[in-house]
């Protein structure tokens, strides 16, 4: 009778691996925590931060003018090689057009954003996200090449303009030096357009998650206490949406600084840098300068979000 | 005394949801008004009224006799102590506290000498550099409740002020706003749905049920002379007896109501049944008897014998506390 009792004593016999992990795991629970981090760790460490480095390696690295061959000497020669005239103006052209297309996706993106926050439900808000997201399920060459036949000379723009008889408009656009070109397809202009378009999502869903956020009642405080509809808006909204306006800004002025396909496809000659790193690692075979255009927008973006942080962006966090 | 508030027929319908429901009321300069009902009563829309946030679909609002129905909540000198406080995160507690004024134009000096003047008549001096995220519940309830204080509003509008606060920290701020009510003099409104917070410190209180007012009255004519079967059901532990039940011991035949501690164990008495329930209470002990299929309380002082469950006893009472209640 005593040895029964004990056998239906308080504690079940662990049976089978099952139980025998779930014990072990039970016990030590860092081990599990070790188990799930490991493989996107080795992941993130070695192959990609890994690469990362390595190529921060060949920028230090230079490049014989006589043969053309990489010498595997640590130099700054490289950098001092960014501040010539010519790679000044494509690191100057880059940053001016994130920059550019930064502010008018956060522009475009707000009202929209604002709207899916705080007044689209249910079946609206299928519809935002829907909107939102259906141009990215496409293919973004397929897009860029539809907006360099839209922005062509003949594409629908520039019909459309002749059509209502608004062609001068368009030309009075076009002839403005710096942006301008023969058609909104041959332009700087049409470049933005195109960057603006192709990473306005990645401005609205921080935007919308961050507004979202913020409790309603904290808009009628502020009403309550008097504050008129801009006031609101200046003091409770902006800085509690910053946090998803700087996101939001983190992805469209990266991705800019690093593509390289539209502004080949659409806009002028100019160089941006994606392209000079794709040209200089491919065609000419300038691995140490490719790299050292690499670095720049990572110290741009450091540089960004150091300041950000020192005006306070991240307080409302 | 002039009138505060003044609602004359007021509804306020969503699509087939009749929110508030033609109420009419009136709120006194310098009243502690309470709002008491259940959830989806009607009370906190009443309250949104007040403050503007929401519009009457039918009737009218006037606040100090001026109609506000085209008044947007800015213009209101009407200010809120939110649910949840609705501090703003991002400001310091002085910021938060001088907003109201920050919002009107006032300099910066003077904005913050009266923020700190508020937050010491909240008893929090030294809280003015702190975030709000670093602050207790009950000091976030102290600084909404300085926020909204320092516009010097003529009616402050409290939505469920204490709802987030532990027993004791509630008693405590019960205490508290109370007094600061009658030291500042302006009129306070409050929401709740908790009974014995409305009993206690207001001084006349509106017992709303399904978009309508119940009963208004003064705690002890709520509490003991309730209007409804809703009202002594919601507002205290009264016992409610049914229409038979109020004939059989010599009312007429109608609901009505009886409080536990106007009962008392008493041989011969009217009302006959078997204990079944004893609840302990410190002050005394409340013996729920069986009475023909109706529980009736009945309060038993402490030194004063307890009933066993299970044994028979009769229950007496003075015919003036047999209130009888107007629905059928």
């Amino acid at each position: 009778m005593p040895d029964a009792m004990r056998e239906m004593g308080a504690i079940i016999p662990a049976s089978g691996l099952a139980d025998r992990l779930t014990g072990l795991f039970w016990r030590r629970p860092n081990l599990l925590l070790l188990l799930m981090l490991s493989p996107p760790l080795i992941w993130l460490g070695v192959v990609y931060l890994g690469s990362l480095l390595a190529l921060l390696v060949q920028s230090f690295y230079s490049i014989d003018e006589f043969s053309g061959v990489v010498k595997e000497e640590f130099t700054l020669k490289t950098y001092v090689e960014l501040f010539r005239p010519q790679n000044l103006d494509i690191i100057l052209r880059t940053l001016a057009m994130s920059a550019a297309v930064t502010l008018a996706c956060a522009v475009i993106a707000f009202p929209i954003a604002y709207y899916a926050a705080r007044y689209a439900r249910g079946g609206w808000k299928a519809v935002f996200y829907l909107g939102v997201l259906l141009p990215l399920w496409s293919s973004y060459l397929v897009k860029v090449y539809a907006w360099k036949l839209i922005l062509a000379k003949e594409g629908i723009i520039g019909w459309a303009a002749e059509a209502t008889g608004t062609g001068f408009i368009l030309n009075a656009v076009l002839s403005i030096p710096g942006i301008g070109g023969n058609s909104l397809s041959t332009s700087l202009l049409g470049t933005f357009i195109v960057f603006v378009y192709v990473w306005l999502p990645y401005m609205i869903l921080p935007m919308q998650a961050a507004l979202e956020r913020v409790p309603t009642s904290m808009l009628e405080a502020s009403a309550d206490l008097g504050a008129t509809r801009a006031q609101t808006f200046r003091t409770v909204i902006l800085p509690l949406a910053l946090p998803g306006i700087i996101a939001g800004s983190i992805f469209t002025f990266s991705l800019t600084m690093g593509d390289y396909i539209i502004p080949q496809i659409v806009g002028t000659s100019a160089r941006f840098i994606g392209l000079a790193v794709y040209q200089l690692q491919g065609v000419a075979g300038n691995l140490p300068l490719a790299a050292a255009f690499a670095v720049v927008p990572i110290v741009i973006m450091v540089i960004y979000l150091y300041v950000a942080k020192r005006q306070g962006a991240f307080d409302a966090l | 005394m002039n009138n505060a508030v003044t609602f004359t027929g007021v509804s306020r319908h969503f699509g087939a949801v009749r929110a508030v429901d033609d109420v009419s009321l009136t709120i006194a300069e310098g009243a502690f008004f309470a709002m008491l009902g259940p959830s989806g009563s009607g009370k906190t829309t009443c309250l949104r009224l007040i403050s503007g946030f929401e519009k009457p679909t039918g009737g009218a609002i006037r606040i100090f006799g001026q109609d506000v129905s085209d008044t947007p909540p800015h213009l209101r000198n009407v200010n809120t102590v939110f649910q949840d406080y609705a501090l703003f995160p991002h400001m310091n507690v002085r910021d938060n506290v001088a907003y109201g004024l920050m919002v009107k134009g006032m300099g910066r000096a003077a904005r913050y000498a009266k923020a700190d003047e508020m937050l010491a008549l909240v008893k929090l001096d030294s809280y003015g550099d702190r975030k709000p995220g670093q602050l207790s519940g009950g000091q976030r309830q102290r600084v909404a409740l300085a926020r909204a204080l320092v516009n010097e509003p003529r009616v402050l509008l409290l939505d469920e002020p204490l709802g987030a606060l532990d027993l004791k920290l509630r008693e405590a701020m019960q205490d508290e706003l109370k007094a600061l009510q009658q030291r500042l003099g302006i009129t306070f409104v409050f929401v709740t749905h908790d009974q014995h917070e409305a009993l206690s410190m207001a001084d006349s209180l509106a017992v709303f049920n399904e978009g309508r007012i119940a009963q208004i009255g003064t705690p002890e004519q709520v509490y003991t002379r309730p209007a409804t079967r809703f009202v002594a059901d919601f507002v205290g532990s009264s016992n409610v007896l049914p229409p038979d039940l109020t004939a059989r011991i010599g009312g007429p035949t109608s609901w009505s109501s009886l409080r536990p501690e106007a009962l008392h164990i008493a041989e011969g008495g009217p009302l006959t049944g078997s204990v079944t329930t004893l609840r302990y209470l410190g002050a005394g002990t409340r013996a729920v008897i069986d009475v023909a299929g109706t529980e009736v309380g009945v309060f038993v002082p402490a030194g004063q014998p307890v009933p066993q469950p299970g044994t028979t006893v009769s229950l007496g009472f003075a015919p003036h506390d047999l209130h009888v209640m107007a629905d059928a």
